[in-house]
Parts: structure tokens; sequence; C-alpha cells
């Protein structure tokens, strides 16, 4: 399908590309696809994740970090053990992994990581929207983003009208709402109104939902938002605590504990979106990865590559997509993080482009200001 | 000048405040001294609540999980025993009680701004259990006194004290070269290097490289906590040279000389009066109290001050406040919650924080409701003060803190607990209107939208009225 779309594309004006894209967007839209966002914050540890196998140098530099009994993926790559359902999906083409990627960011803080993260931009603080918000502006898709969190994260910020979801212990009547709605007047108070907007048109179950404290809760009601042909097309889930500069440990450590959260939302999502499942796209997102080495403390420092987790029935197969760089000293970046051989950008870019029926050439232009990402389509996704 | 000033600078005025005559001369003599703190019940000090993190996570660690290692159920329930027995669970409603307390009856609430600044520039995030042991105290013991002296002798105190240390893993960083780090095979925990430069100091504008966080990192090796069997790492901050990375270093391009624990001390210097640092914390000054993207316009005086009175926070003060009471009338500041919920407290004088008889602790059950009430509160606004989920603490933008649900949240907490913690004698329509009155220069257009429960003082009018009141454009901002 892309051949066409392609040819047309190439000196053609964004204008011409829409009118002859139409006819694409109203077919796709019979079955509404979703893409699902979990944030990890801290830098996660891809070589914890997706550990490399029988590689004696990491055996040496990572002595008191070491997993046992990690799950099977194929020759090279295992799985940790707490990651059960990406091992499962995995059975069924419905897992992957990117491993030895990241954004083109190493300056390893996470502030202006995570601003990365969220803007894709090179220099952080200076976008103030996320990627994922202004592919949903490109796609003319608005209103249907969802964040899991009590803040609206960067990552979604760009196109107005997002929901998010974590609702408070008693019911709040929106009524009140309606009485102090016109005394917003002005451009300083355009945020707060418009969010009382999106608040107006919550649906019922929304509104009524009390108590945040069950995580299973919120990813339940996310899957059943997602579910719904008319509901939201993005989530966002944030999660944070990867930072293990100590106590990283193997199997049952720090690490391993925050994985299990990952494991648990995407076991929910999954049990929960039913069908939706097929037309789902379910992907990680960190910072950075963790030095090779661990530290003083058995944990690990602020790296640069890492690996992106992947579930959902858009798949293209159960694959570990990798260019990878090898763990030798002089194969390390600045001799001490795994390498990152694929922009991470280009895996959003792409399956933004899938999920939102969008050209990947039209999207890393009006998102990512045209920067060099390969149209990762083909190799990753179903298309 | 409007009333708001009131409310951009401090909390807001109490119901028996009165609005002064020179609003800029009110705010300025506030900021010379440090008033004690108000709370009549307990002030633990830092030293002995670092005891009761000891005792607590010595407990867990070191005696039940090696007790229990074959009884979950067991475990758990020990666990929860010792919880109450060091107070694992009460510490942090008291301290979220003294700092209320202080926001709410000080005499010079300005300084109060302040002192929330301040704890959140040196933010201590949410680790281990320092926000129930130790981040009040912090923010009580090393914070407040050096309000009224230089901003270095702040980072000093910051970077050296257990609270920041433990925080930012300083005690697991070896020199590659000392005697230990030789010894054992261990070697440098970037994190506090990387977050004295990046956060409390010169800020990424400084174009830092990694060698230079490197450097820094080695400077401040042996700076740690003393370890025993018994307090782990709970034990005083000391230098311990036998970590320190022996040699020169060199930091953004000046050398400092091999001179174990005086090397710190030095490069605190540089940093804390470098240009770069200086524009940085000033910026995040008129942030706080002018608008979100201050001009330089906006931030320039601050700095001149800065520079002519070598870094003396008072003087730095006093020009924040001029500034912000110059761009009063034209200038927008949205509130975070905790700010709101402060402000909310001091104008209608709500039942808040509990009484100190009744946040008595007896450390033989689990703390009650009522004790928890604050706490929860802060926590469901999305604001609780010691659980800042990153080092760089909690945003001060707006559009980090508007989003559906934190709106609905602070619906949430105005139409529905609000009207319990109304006081007694205060339920009346008119006393909602003498408040108005004292802090809003449009109460009359604030009094019409309510002006249809003016009857009402049963809970489910109070929540309609504080419902509307509390969430108008101009009390979520100024």
């Amino acid at each position: 399908m892309n051949c066409t779309r392609r040819n047309f594309l190439i000196g053609g004006s964004t204008t011409l590309f829409l009118s002859g894209y139409f006819p694409k967007i109203s077919f796709a839209s019979m079955q509404k696809k979703n893409l699902i966002i979990i944030s990890l914050r801290g830098g996660m540890d891809g070589l914890t994740a997706v550990p490399v196998i029988g590689d004696k140098r990491l055996k040496k530099l990572r002595k008191k970090l070491i997993l046992e009994d990690v799950l099977n993926l194929n020759s090279d790559f295992g799985l940790h053990p707490k990651l059960e359902i990406f091992h499962k999906l995995w059975q069924k083409n419905q897992a992957a992994f990117v491993h030895a990627t990241n954004i083109p960011y190493t300056g390893r803080s996470h502030f202006d990581g995570q601003n990365l993260m969220e803007t894709g931009a090179h220099i952080p603080y200076k976008e103030k929207t996320g990627w994922l918000g202004r592919g949903l502006l490109a796609s003319n898709i608005i209103g249907k983003g969802l964040a899991i969190s009590l803040p609206m994260p960067l990552l979604l910020r760009g196109v107005p009208q997002n929901n998010n979801f974590f609702p408070s212990p008693d019911f709040v009547e929106t009524k009140l709402i309606d009485q102090i709605y016109n005394e917003f007047k002005g451009e300083h108070n355009e945020l707060i109104k418009s969010t009382l907007d999106t608040i107006r048109q919550r649906p019922l179950s929304m509104q009524i939902a009390t108590d945040s404290d069950d995580r299973k809760k919120l990813a339940l009601e996310a899957a059943k938002q997602l579910k719904d042909q008319s509901g939201p097309r993005v989530a966002v889930f944030d999660l944070d605590g990867f930072d293990t500069h100590a106590a990283q440990g193997g199997v049952d450590g720090a690490h391993a504990d925050e994985l299990e959260e990952v494991n648990k939302i995407v076991t929910i999502l999954h049990e929960n979106l039913g069908q939706a499942f097929d037309n789902t796209l379910i992907l990680t997102l960190t910072e950075f990865g963790r030095t090779i080495k661990q530290n003083g403390g058995y944990g690990t420092e602020h790296g640069y590559g890492s690996a992106i987790l992947m579930a959902g029935g858009l798949l293209k197969k159960s694959q570990v997509y990798t260019d990878w760089p090898g763990l030798k000293k002089k194969e390390l970046f600045e001799g001490r993080d795994l390498n990152s051989t694929v922009d991470s950008r280009a895996v959003y870019n792409s399956a933004m482009s899938i999920c939102f029926n969008q050209d990947p050439e039209f999207l890393r232009k009006e998102v990512f200001w045209g920067d060099q990402l390969p149209d990762l389509s083909q190799e990753l996704f179903k298309i | 000048m409007s009333l708001n000033f009131y409310r951009r600078v401090a909390f807001g005025l109490s119901p028996n405040e009165k609005p002064d005559k020179d609003p800029l001369n009110w705010a300025i003599n506030q900021l010379d001294t440090i008033p004690d703190l108000l709370w009549p019940g307990t002030i633990p000090t830092e030293k002995d609540l670092r005891k009761k993190y000891g005792e607590w996570v010595y407990g867990d660690r070191e005696v039940l999980r090696k007790k229990f290692k074959n009884d979950k159920h067991a475990y758990r329930k020990a666990k929860d025993e010792l919880r109450i027995k060091t107070g694992e669970r009460y510490f942090e409603l008291n301290e979220h009680a003294i700092r209320h307390f202080q926001t709410k009856y000080s005499k010079q609430p300005v300084l109060e701004r302040f002192w929330l600044f301040w704890g959140n520039h040196f933010a201590i995030s949410e680790k281990d259990f320092l926000a129930e042991f130790s981040t009040g105290p912090y923010q009580r013991e090393i914070i407040r006194p050096n309000m009224v002296k230089t901003f270095e002798e702040m980072v000093q105190s910051v970077t050296t004290s257990w609270c920041m240390i433990h925080h930012l893993d300083n005690s697991e960083s070896f020199g590659p070269n000392s005697k230990k780090g030789m010894e054992w095979g261990e070697t440098i925990n970037e994190n506090h290097a990387r977050e004295l430069l990046e956060l409390h100091t010169v800020s990424p504008n400084a174009g830092y490289t990694q060698e230079d966080v490197i450097q820094l990192a080695y400077i401040m090796t042996g700076w740690a906590h003393k370890w025993d069997r018994k307090n782990l790492e709970t034990g005083d901050i000391w230098f311990d040279q036998e970590m320190h990375q022996k040699g020169d270093k060199i930091v953004l391009g000046v050398k400092y000389k091999n001179d174990a624990k005086r090397e710190l001390a030095k490069v605190i210097h540089d940093l804390a009066t470098h240009p770069i640092c200086i524009k940085f914390v000033s910026t995040k000054l008129c942030r706080h109290f002018i608008t979100d993207e201050p001009t330089d316009e906006m931030i320039k005086p601050v700095i001149e001050a800065w520079n002519k009175s070598n870094g003396n926070l008072i003087e730095i003060h006093k020009a924040v406040i001029t500034q912000a009471y110059k761009y009063n009338e034209n200038t927008h500041k949205f509130h975070p919650p905790e700010i709101w919920l402060m402000q909310l407290s001091r104008m209608f004088d709500l039942n808040i924080p509990l009484s100190f008889e009744k946040m008595n602790y007896t450390f033989k059950s689990k703390p009650n409701n009522r004790q928890r009430q604050l706490s929860w509160i802060l926590r469901e606004i999305g604001h609780s003060p010691y659980r800042a989920k990153q080092p760089n603490g909690w945003s001060d933008l707006e559009v980090d803190w508007v989003s559906p649900e934190l709106l609905l949240r602070r619906f949430w907490f105005a139409s529905v607990e609000l009207p319990m913690l109304v006081k007694s004698g205060n339920r009346s329509h008119d006393f909602i209107l003498t408040c108005l009155k004292n802090n809003f220069d449009d109460h009359e257009n604030m009094a019409s939208l309510i002006e249809n429960f003016r009857f009402g003082i049963s809970d489910y009018d109070l929540g309609q009225k504080y419902g509307v009141i509390c969430n108008l454009p101009g009390v979520l901002k100024i």
C-alpha cells in the first residue's frame, strides 16, 4: 500500500497529499486503532528487561546484577522473568522488542532526558508540546488522548481537549463548573477553560468513577474507554522508579519491581481490550538506558541505549529488532553505555503512522521537523 | 494596589487581618529574620527522626526479614507493628501539620513563601523513607535557618546534609583511586554531582560536560553517612578520606588542587557565585512570584541585588518582592494545589491542621483518620509536598497543574471536603462575604455567584458556595 502513496507524495504539497489520502482514512476508520504509550521514568535498563544471553563481558561487569532463570526469546536474547505477559504474547506474535535504541540524547540527565523523550526534540525545554500531541494534531485526531495520571503529561500536549483519568475519592458535581465557566475570560484563562470543556464532555463512567489507589482499576477503565469505538485512540501511562542507582538487583531487585508494574498494566490491557487488542499497539518509552557496569551500590548509572517493549495485535511478528552494537569496550558509547543504533523516534513515528493511518513521511515532517527517521512500519508492524 | 498582592507573595489575609497602607513595606519588612515555628505540639529534631528511621529500617531489614523469611503473612503483621512502634506512618503527618500551621498563622507569611520555595528548589523527592522521617526536618533545620544567610551558605548546608546525601546516593560514591575504592573495586556514583550542577546551582545553561560531572563527583567522594551495624545508613555525615579520590580535579575549567575535604567548599563557592547560577536561580524566583515566563527586565534587578549583596538572601528576597509588587497589576500566576489550600485555610480560617493535642501520638496504634486528614487532602489534590517524583521538585508552571483530573480534584475538595473544615462559628453567609471583601477586589461579583445559596448553612450548601468560589479564575491564579 505504501508504494502508490509514496509516489504520490513525492513533490506533492500537503494539501494535495491530504486530498489524495482521504479515502484511505475513511476506510481505515472503520476499525479504530489504539496506540498506548507507557512512560518508564528514571531510565529503564534494556539489558535487565531484555538481557543478551551468554555475553561474558556483561557477566563480568555486572556480577551482582545477573539474572538467573531468564525467559527464553531466541538464541541471542532472553526476557526478564517478571515480564511474563510479553513472553506469553511472544508465542502469538503479539510481543516484540527493539533493542539498543534510544532518543538521540546522550546528556544523562533525567530531567533533560524526560523532557526530550516527550517532546522528541534535540534541545531540552525548547519545545512545549509532545510528539504524541503533535502527531494527533497533524492527523486531525482531536480530543482522543487519555492520560492515566493526575497531571497531563508533556507527551500529549500540543493537541487540545485531551482527557485524563485518575478519579477523586468522591463524586464531583460538574454543574459547579457550569456555574463559573463564563468567568474564565481572556487569553490567560484559555488553558483552564479548554480543560473545563474536556471535563464537561467526559463519558459518564469516567464521571462517576472514584478511587485511584488501585492501578488495576485505572488500567481497567482505560481498556474500557479504548475498546469503545468512539472512545480515546491514545492512552498514556506513567510509571517511575526506574532510576536504580542502588540495589538494582536481579530477578527480585528494584528494577524487577518496576518491570512487574509494566507487566501488570499490559496484562490488564490485554485481558480487557478483548478483540480491540488486535488493533492496538503498546510501546514503552524511557529517557535513557543504564551503564553496562554496576556501580558502588550494586545499581547502575545513567547511560544511553535502552530497549522498547512492544505488545499488541498490530505487531508484524515476535522479534527482537536490533542492529546490535556489541558490548566490547570500544563498541560501547563513550566506553560505558550500550550504544543506540536505532533512533527510537523512528519507532514511534512508524507506530503513529500505523495507528493514525498517516503517511510516515508526513508525520516525520509535521512532528519531528523532518529529522532523518527511517520508516520501520514494514519491519515492525502489520500494514 | 490590588488585594491580590497578599496572595501573590503570601497566603491572603485571615479574617482578623486588615490590608496594610503600604503593602510593599509590609511584605519587605518580613524578610530580615526567621520566626520560630509556631506549632505548639511536638517538633522532633532531625537527629531524633533519623534515629527512628534507623530503628525502622534496621528492624525491618535486619530482624523481621530474617525472622519471617518463610512466612509472608507473619512478616506483614510484624512489619505493621513495627510501623506503629517507630512512627513510620505518623511523622510525615506531624510535619505537614507543623508546616501548615506555620503558613496559616505566621506573622511573616511572605518569608514562609520563600521557605516553601527553597524547600522545593533543593527538593528531596520520594525515595526510601525520606518523606516519612527526613524531608520535613530537613526543610526545618537545613533550609529554614539559611534563609537569612547567603545562597552559597545554603548550598553548603544542603550539600552536606544527611537528607540530600542519602537522597542522591553520595554515600555510595567511591573515588576509584581512593583506599576503599581500590580495595573494594568500587567507583563513583554521579547522581549527587549531576544534580548539584543541574538543579541546585548552574543548570545545564552552563554547558558542563560529562567530564565536569565526573570531576565534581570525584571532589564529592568521601562525603558520606557513617555506617554501623545497628544504625545502618542513618549515621551522621562525615568526610571519609579513605573514600576520597586523590589528585587534582577540574570543574568548568577551574582547577581544584588535591585538598581532601576542603575541595568541596571551594567548588561550591565557585558554582554558587557563577553568573549563570545567579541568573538561573533569579529566574526561578521571579517565575515563582511573578509569572511563568518572566522577562529579562523583571529578572535584572534581582540579579543586581544578588551581585551587590554577594548573594545575601535577605537582599535577594527583597528584590524579588519589589519586582512582584511592580508587576502585580499586569501579570498572572497560577498557584499549585498546596499553596491554594494554604491560602483557603488562612483566608477562610479553616479547621486545619488538627489541634496539637489531637495530633499527639502514642506509638501504640495506627494514626487515626483525623490525624491523617491534612496529608490525605494534600495527596488527593495532587501535591503531597515531600513526595515530588523527581529531584527537580514540583513544577512551577501552570501547564503542569492543569489537567481535567487536577482541576476536578479542586472542585472535589472545595465542594465535598471543605465544608467539613468550616468552624462552627463561621458557617454564616456573612462570614464568607467578609472574607471575600478582605481578599478580593471583585468580591461583589463573587458574592453574586453564590447569592442563590445565601440562606444555606448545611454542608451541602457550603459545598455549593465554596465549590464555586474557590475555583474562580481569580482564586486559582492571581
